[in-house]
């Protein structure tokens, strides 16, 4: 903990970031907090919770708010999928951004089902080896078509359009949100229409999800949200070879055609 | 039973690009070719315009089929937006049976606007296979 602090307070004071985005314990809740060179003796408060907070969220207010600082930001192996992700659809300047990597403990790394736990380079933690686990998707997949419709209209029956989902997520960062447009959801009426509303969110993680769970998380209605977007998830790197969160350069197949030109992968072509 | 199913009309909903497809729908009332009415063509300036949105919004409403038809692979007037939708269709197809709706109720195909003779016989089949699935479970 102590080589993490020292890290974080060497980059400050050398003017390498002009702050720094991490956790303080406030009474025994970790929040975020922007440490500055000014306030370099509240870093004693920095800590690493037992669990995840979306830290890219915050950073995105603060790029918004001060577009030219270098900032650096605590990551685990989600956020910094996230990172790479947000440098792609440039909402960040990747070169601004210092990420400070935390490995995920062997239990975190399990209670997330995450396949890895690690950031690209880790200044605090061990890394482990991520999870391979896709029994939530086999589970659906076991059931035929009217089951799997009634399993999930049963599901999706329990939103209570708190859009908790949305607000959470690293990756909704659009400006203009289809889940409030009247023309394609009703608007302004709870229940939501389903399936539609999930429906939407979910072909929109397409290419986008970097698989953090961290919307099935915050939902109060316990909706498995994140199996439907590991599935669309898994179907861009099955037919497409696309996989979210690896490579700053590789573009989105559903927006791009990409190197490969205008070839139709085979896979697709039979479909 | 078997009453309800013989007078059960498919609604299916055909997404036509403005260059190709349209014109092929088109084509084929010029060369008065019979196809089914339950074919509603609606008209976009490309095949790449068709938000998966549109889809789902579709079958939300009840449509027991949604067809999506552009140019052919080359023939795009925009050069790719039919590469575009067939990767979009193809994942949403994967996700529609994820969540318990036959795929076989979405398809793209590709019809030029000289071929109204496709055109006629790619909406008769694709209503023929959806009037053999039956109602859209989605259908209230």
């Amino acid at each position: 903990m102590d080589k993490l602090r020292n890290y974080v307070k060497e980059l400050l004071e050398s003017g390498e970031i002009t702050g720094f985005l991490g956790l303080i314990d406030d009474g025994g809740h970790p929040i975020p907090h922007l440490f500055t060179k000014e306030h370099i003796d509240r870093l004693n408060d920095l800590v690493v919770p037992d669990f995840r907070y979306p830290m890219t969220d915050i950073l995105l207010k603060i790029v918004r708010k001060y577009p030219e600082s270098t900032i650096g930001v605590m990551v685990r192996g989600c956020d910094d999928r996230a990172l790479i992700e947000l440098a792609k659809n440039q909402k960040i300047m990747s070169d601004l951004i210092r990420p400070v990597g935390v490995a995920c403990s062997k239990e975190m790394a399990e209670s997330c089902r995450c396949s890895q736990p690690y950031p690209r380079e880790i200044h605090y933690g061990e890394k482990v080896e991520g999870v391979q686990d896709r029994s939530d998707l086999e589970e659906v997949e076991s059931m035929d078509l009217s089951g799997r419709l009634d399993y999930w209209m049963g599901q999706f029956s329990k939103c209570i359009k708190c859009y908790g989902c949305r607000n959470i997520c690293s990756m909704c960062f659009c400006d203009q949100c289809t889940l409030e447009d009247e023309t394609l959801v009703m608007t302004g009426q709870t229940p939501p229409e389903i399936p539609i509303f999930h429906l939407i969110r979910a072909f929109h993680m397409a290419g986008r999800c970097i698989d953090c769970g961290l919307c099935e998380e915050a939902c109060p209605a316990h909706i498995p949200l994140r199996s439907l977007y590991r599935k669309v998830r898994e179907d861009m790197a099955n037919y497409l070879g696309y996989v979210t969160g690896k490579d700053e350069y590789e573009k989105d197949p559903l927006e791009f055609l990409g190197s490969e030109g205008y070839e139709v992968p085979s896979k697709i072509d039979e479909t | 039973m078997s009453d309800v199913k013989e007078s059960f009309e498919p609604k299916i909903i055909a997404f036509c690009c403005n260059w190709c497809s349209y014109a092929g729908a088109d084509l084929a009332g010029s060369m008065r070719l019979k196809y089914p009415p339950n074919v509603l063509p609606i008209r976009v300036m490309c095949s790449g315009r068709i938000s998966p949105h549109f889809i789902l919004k579709a079958f939300q409403k009840g449509a027991d089929g949604v067809l999506v038809t552009g140019c052919h692979y080359g023939d795009c007037h925009y050069i790719k937006g039919n590469y575009i939708t067939k990767r979009r269709v193809t994942i949403m197809k994967d996700l529609l049976k994820f969540i318990g709706i036959d795929s076989r109720r979405l398809k793209a195909d590709w019809v030029a606007g000289s071929e109204g003779d496709k055109w006629a016989r790619v909406a008769t089949e694709f209503t023929e296979e959806i009037r053999a699935l039956g109602p859209s479970p989605l259908r209230g």
